[in-house]
C-alpha cells in the first residue's frame, strides 16, 4: 500500500487504540452478552459530475463514526456514534448491551490477536488517492467529449466519477483485530439520443478497486463512453419485444447479475438459518443443470465486490456454492455462522458503521462451460439474446424475481436479427438455474458495475457468468 | 462548542443553527461568494422481531452538516459528520476550492429569503410529543404483537420474515449567506410485518403490509396491520402464470402508487430541460383521462413527505402536475428555475450529504368514485395486479414492464392467484387509458394512490 494509505489508517488507530476498543467491549458486555464487536471506520467520498457540456459540481464527502455491537444468543443489539469522542461511544456500547438483561458476561475478554489475511491482490496507486482532481476531470471530460462525438442523434451526455477510500477497525470479544483500506472508482457514463420524437438512453460505467492507471490500460473513458452512445442509437431503431415463453441467450459478465437474484440471495445464511429461503433444505441435491458450477468469491482481482477481511474481520475467501448442479455450500456471516455451527466464509458486509452487518455476496459467478458462445444461439430458432441487462431484483421468500434488459436482439433460425428494446424477464428463482441448458466458455466477471441492496444496505458487488442459455423464460413486452 | 443537543423528551435538537451560520461564515471568509449550510440532528430507533424475540435492537443519534458555495458560478459541495471547528474550517476551505473546478453557470445562485417566501405558516403538526415518547418497551411489545397475531391468523403461516417497528425524530437547519434561515422538526412512527405462507414444494408466499405515520394517533392496531398482512400472504397459496393476452388491468394502490412515483421523474424541470423527459414537449397538452389528477403537497397536514420548506429553504406548496388529465406543470429547484425563468416550486429535496435535487414531497393521485369492487366489475375480465418486481420503469421513455403478481378476474371478480408474468405499457397509453379511479384513497407513506383501471395492457406468461 502506499504511504498515504498507511497514514490514513494510522489517523484511525489513533482515535479509536486498543485499551478504548478493549474497553468498549467490556462495556457492551456488561449485561451479558456473549459476543461484542466495535467497528470503527472513517470514509471519504469524492464526486465529479458533467452535464450539459460542463463539470457542474465537485464534492467531497466525510463519514466517520463506531458501531458497537453486543450479541446474545441470536438477539442483537446495536448503536452506534458519529465521531470518535471517547464518551458517545461508551454510550453507544451501554446501548447496545442492553439487548441483555442480566450480569456481566463471565471472564476477561481475550486479548486482541490481528487478523493476519493475505491480499488477494495489492494496489500501488489506487485511483482515488494517485488522481487529483484535475486529473479525475480529465477522465470525465473526455468522457463526455467522446460520447458525444459518437453521432449527431446523441443530445445529452451525463458522465460521473465517483469514488471512495474507506480505513475500518474492527475489534471483538473473541480477540480478533482486523484493519482493512479499500478503495473504489466508479466512472459512469449516460447519453441521450433524439430522434424525431423518439428518445433512448444508452448507459456504461468502468472502474472498480483499481489502479490509477486502469483507466489508461483496461478500461479507457473512450471505451466507456462509446458503449453507452453506442446501446443509445441502437436502442433508437429497436422493436419492442414479443411478449411470451421461449429460449433466451445471455450475455458474458453483467448478465451474471441473473445468478446473483435468481440464486445468490437465497444462499445467503441469514435466511438459510431462519428457513426463510428454499434452499435451506436443498443441500446435496440438484438445484442447478448438470455442468452448472456456481462461486461466490471476494478475491477476485480488481473488483468492487473484493477486499480482504469482511467487515466482521473474516478473510475473504472462494465459497463453491453449487458443483455441476448439485448445492454443496452456503454463505455465512459471523453471527449466522455461529448459530448454526458453521465456519463464516467472508460474507459478512455492512454499508457503514451506522449499520448492522448481515450476510451479502460479494462477486457471484457462472463458471465456465464447454461450449462456444456461437454455438448457443446457432441452436436457437426463435428467441432473445439479451446483451445489456438493467436492474434486477427477487422476492427472497416466494422467488419470484424479474430483470430488466436494456438492450437485446432476437434471434431467428440460430443468427442475431433485428434490436429489442424494453424487454422484462421474469420467472421463479426455485427453478431458473434449471433451465439453463448451454453454458459457453467466455466467462467475464463485472467487477465495476453492481450495487446490491438488502434491508435498505447497499453494498457494491462484482457479477459474472459466461454466455449462458435458459432453455425459455418469460418475456414481457407490448407486442403479442 | 459544536454538538449539537438533542433533547430526547422534546425530539428536537437546538444549537444546530449556530452551526450552520458559523459554516456559512467561514465559507464566505474562505472566498465563497455565497455560501449554505444544512445541518441536521437526528434520533432513531428500530426493533425487529422474529420467532417470538428480539433479533435486532439498534438505536442511534446522528448528525451532520452540508456546505454548498459558490464561487463565480461556480458550484462545490462538501458534508461531514464531524463538525469540530478545526474540521469546519478544513471544509470550509476545502469547499471553496472545489467550487474553482466546475465551469461558471449565471443560474447557480442560492435562493434570497424573499424568494424562498414566508417562513413559518400554519402547523402542519409534524412532530407528535406520542412518538417522541414512545418507550422502547412499547415498541418492543408491538413488534412482539404484529408477530404474534400473524402467526395466529393461519395454520399455513409458520413463520415471519420479521416484525418491525422504528420511530425517530430530528431537526433540520438550512442558513445561507443571503440572510435566509430556516428550521423544521418531526418525528414519524413506522411498523410492518412480512408473513410466510406454506405453499407446494417448500415454496413460501410472502404478504407485507405496514406503514409511517406522523402520529401515534394515526397508527391503525397492530393486529389490524398483521392480519391484513397474513390475509395478503395466504391468498398468494397457489399462485400460477396466465397465458399472454392483452387485458384490463386494476392495479392496487400499492402498485398504482409504485408508478405515479416513477412517472415523478418525467416532471422534473431537469428532466424537461435536457429532453431527459417523455413529457418534454407536452405542457399544457392533454395527456392523460380527464379521470386523472396527479398533485404533490408538500404541506400535506401529518403527511411522512411533508415539510414547510425544501432543501434549500423555499417554502413548500402543493404542486398540481395534472389536472383532469392536462399536464399542468414541472418541478424546480432554485438553479433550474432561474435556467427556465421562473420561481421554484419548493421541490428541492436532500440530506445534509448530498446537493439539492428535485423530487416530491407527498405525491397522491386524487380520488375518484368508483369502490375497489366497482372498478373489478368494470374490468369483468382481466388482471388484478397487487404486488410487483423492484426494476421495470424506463424513465427517458415511460416505458412500463414490471414482473407481477395479483390474482385473475373473471365475469369482474377476483378468482385465483397469479404469479410469474409480466405487465407491460407505456405510460403516456397507460395515463390515457384509465377508466376509473377508486374512492379508496389512504395515506401509508409520502405517497398514495386509489385503485385505478387501466383499460388495456399486456400481461405476459407462460400459462394456459
Amino acid at each position: 500500500m502506499t504511504t498515504t494509505s498507511l497514514r490514513a489508517l494510522g489517523d484511525l488507530l489513533a482515535l479509536l487504540p486498543r485499551e478504548l476498543a478493549a474497553e468498549l467491549l467490556e462495556i457492551a458486555r456488561e449485561k451479558g452478552a456473549d459476543f461484542a464487536e466495535v467497528y470503527g471506520e472513517q470514509s471519504v467520498h469524492t464526486g465529479f459530475s458533467y452535464e450539459e457540456n460542463r463539470l457542474k459540481t465537485s464534492s467531497y464527502s466525510v463519514t466517520q463514526g463506531v458501531g458497537v455491537r453486543a450479541v446474545i444468543g441470536d438477539q442483537t443489539g446495536y448503536a452506534y456514534a458519529d465521531g470518535f469522542s471517547p464518551d458517545d461511544l461508551r454510550e453507544a456500547a451501554r446501548v447496545a448491551a442492553r439487548i441483555a438483561r442480566g450480569a456481566p458476561a463471565n471472564g476477561r475478554p481475550k486479548a486482541f490477536r490481528v487478523v493476519d489475511a493475505p491480499w488477494p491482490f495489492r494496489l500501488e496507486r489506487p485511483a482515488p488517492l494517485a488522481l487529483d482532481e484535475h486529473g479525475k476531470i480529465e477522465l470525465v471530460e473526455r468522457a463526455n467529449h467522446t460520447a458525444r462525438a459518437h453521432d449527431p442523434r446523441i443530445h445529452e451526455v451525463s458522465v460521473s466519477l465517483g469514488d471512495s477510500s474507506k480505513s475500518f477497525v474492527v475489534a471483538s470479544s473473541d480477540g480478533l483485530w482486523a484493519e482493512d483500506r479499500q478503495f473504489l472508482s466508479r466512472l459512469t457514463v449516460s447519453s441521450l439520443a433524439l430522434e424525431g420524437s423518439e428518445r433512448q438512453e444508452g448507459y456504461a460505467t468502468g472502474g472498480g478497486s483499481v489502479e490509477a492507471a486502469y483507466f489508461e490500460a483496461e478500461r479507457t473513458p473512450e471505451e466507456i463512453a462509446t458503449e453507452a452512445s453506442r446501446t443509445a442509437i441502437t436502442l433508437l431503431g429497436a422493436r419492442e419485444p414479443e411478449a411470451g415463453v421461449y429460449p433466451v441467450v445471455v450475455s458474458p459478465g453483467w448478465g451474471g447479475v441473473m445468478v446473483h437474484e435468481c440464486f445468490g440471495h437465497s444462499m445467503e445464511g441469514d435466511t438459510i438459518r431462519k428457513q426463510t429461503s428454499i434452499r435451506a433444505s436443498q443441500m446435496g441435491q440438484l438445484v442447478a443443470s448438470k455442468g452448472v458450477t456456481i462461486v461466490d468469491s471476494g478475491i477476485v482481482p480488481f473488483s468492487r465486490g473484493s477486499f480482504r477481511v469482511d467487515d466482521e474481520g473474516t478473510p475473504a475467501q472462494r465459497t463453491v456454492l453449487v458443483e455441476n448442479g448439485i448445492l454443496c455450500g452456503y454463505l455465512w456471516d459471523l453471527l449466522n455462522a455461529r448459530i448454526t455451527g458453521n465456519r463464516p466464509t467472508g460474507n459478512g458486509r455492512r454499508s457503514s458503521y451506522r449499520a448492522v452487518p448481515l450476510c451479502r455476496m460479494t462477486n457471484t459467478y457462472i463458471e465456465p462451460g464447454p461450449h462456444s458462445p456461437e454455438d448457443l444461439i446457432a441452436d436457437v430458432k426463435r428467441g432473445l439474446y439479451c446483451k445489456s441487462m438493467g436492474g434486477g431484483s427477487v422476492n427472497p421468500a416466494d422467488g419470484n424475481f424479474s430483470f430488466q434488459v436494456t438492450e437485446a436482439c432476437r434471434i431467428v433460425d440460430g443468427k442475431l436479427a433485428e434490436p429489442v428494446r424494453n424487454a422484462t424477464l421474469t420467472g421463479n428463482g426455485s427453478d431458473a438455474m434449471l433451465k439453463i441448458d448451454a453454458v459457453a466458455n467466455d466467462l467475464e466477471i463485472d467487477g465495476s458495475t453492481g450495487s446490491c441492496g438488502k434491508d435498505g444496505q447497499w453494498k457494491p458487488v462484482g457479477v459474472g457468468q459466461p454466455t449462458v442459455r435458459f432453455r425459455e423464460i418469460t418475456v414481457g413486452g407490448t407486442s403479442t | 462548542m459544536n454538538d449539537p443537543i438533542l433533547d430526547s423528551a422534546t425530539g428536537v435538537a437546538t444549537g444546530l443553527e449556530a452551526i450552520a451560520a458559523e459554516a456559512v461564515e467561514r465559507a464566505r471568509r474562505a472566498g465563497a461568494d455565497q455560501a449554505e449550510a444544512c445541518v441536521e440532528s437526528s434520533r432513531s430507533f428500530s426493533v425487529e422481531v422474529n420467532g417470538g424475540k428480539i433479533e435486532t435492537l439498534k438505536q442511534s443519534a446522528t448528525r451532520g452538516l452540508g456546505l454548498r458555495v459558490m464561487v463565480g458560478g461556480a458550484v462545490g459541495f462538501v458534508s461531514s459528520n464531524d463538525l469540530g471547528g478545526e474540521r469546519m474550517e478544513d471544509l470550509a476551505r476545502r469547499a471553496v476550492a472545489l467550487a474553482r473546478l466546475p465551469t461558471p453557470d449565471p443560474a447557480n445562485a442560492l435562493p434570497t429569503p424573499a424568494e424562498a417566501g414566508e417562513a413559518g405558516g400554519p402547523d402542519l403538526e409534524l412532530l407528535d410529543p406520542a412518538v417522541v415518547a414512545l418507550p422502547a418497551e412499547t415498541k418492543i411489545e408491538m413488534a412482539l404483537e404484529l408477530e404474534r397475531v400473524a402467526l395466529a391468523h393461519d395454520p399455513r403461516i409458520r413463520r415471519t420474515d420479521g416484525a418491525h417497528v422504528s420511530s425517530g425524530s430530528g431537526t433540520s437547519v438550512i442558513a445561507n449567506s443571503l440572510g435566509l434561515k430556516r428550521s423544521s422538526s418531526g418525528a414519524a412512527v413506522s411498523a410492518y410485518v412480512v408473513p410466510l405462507a406454506d405453499d407446494r414444494d417448500g415454496k413460501q408466499q410472502n404478504g407485507a403490509y405496514g406503514m409511517s405515520k406522523r402520529r401515534l394517533s394515526e397508527m391503525p392496531a397492530m393486529e389490524a396491520i398483521a392480519r391484513e398482512a397474513a390475509s395478503r400472504a395466504v391468498a398468494r397459496i397457489g399462485a400460477r402464470p396466465v397465458a399472454t393476452a392483452r387485458v384490463p388491468v386494476v392495479m392496487h394502490p400499492d402498485v398504482a402508487g409504485s408508478w405515479i412515483a416513477e412517472m415523478l421523474d418525467a416532471f422534473s424541470a431537469e428532466s424537461v430541460i435536457k429532453k431527459a423527459s417523455w413529457l418534454t414537449e407536452k405542457l399544457g397538452a392533454t395527456i392523460a383521462s380527464p379521470l386523472v389528477t396527479l398533485v404533490d403537497d408538500g404541506r400535506l397536514k401529518r403527511g411522512v413527505g411533508s415539510g414547510p420548506h425544501d432543501g434549500e429553504g423555499v417554502a413548500t406548496r402543493r404542486n398540481v402536475l395534472i389536472e383532469r388529465g392536462v399536464c399542468a406543470m414541472f418541478l424546480y429547484d432554485t438553479y433550474h428555475a432561474r435556467r427556465a425563468g421562473t420561481r421554484s416550486t419548493g421541490s428541492a429535496v436532500r440530506g445534509y450529504s448530498s446537493v439539492p435535487g428535485i423530487g416530491f414531497h407527498n405525491l397522491c393521485l386524487e380520488p375518484g368514485g368508483d369502490s375497489p369492487e366497482a372498478i373489478l366489475r368494470k374490468a369483468d375480465r382481466g388482471f388484478y395486479m397487487t404486488d410487483q418486481g423492484s426494476f421495470g420503469f424506463n424513465s427517458v421513455t415511460g416505458d412500463y414492464s414490471f414482473q407481477a403478481q395479483g390474482f385473475w378476474i373473471e365475469r369482474g371478480e377476483k378468482t385465483f392467484p397469479v404469479e410469474g408474468v409480466t405487465v407491460a405499457s407505456n405510460s403516456l397509453d397507460m395515463l390515457r387509458n384509465v377508466a376509473a379511479v377508486g374512492n379508496d384513497l389512504r395515506w401509508e407513506g409520502s405517497v398514495a394512490s386509489p385503485t385505478i383501471l387501466i383499460a388495456g395492457m399486456t400481461v405476459s406468461g407462460g400459462g394456459a
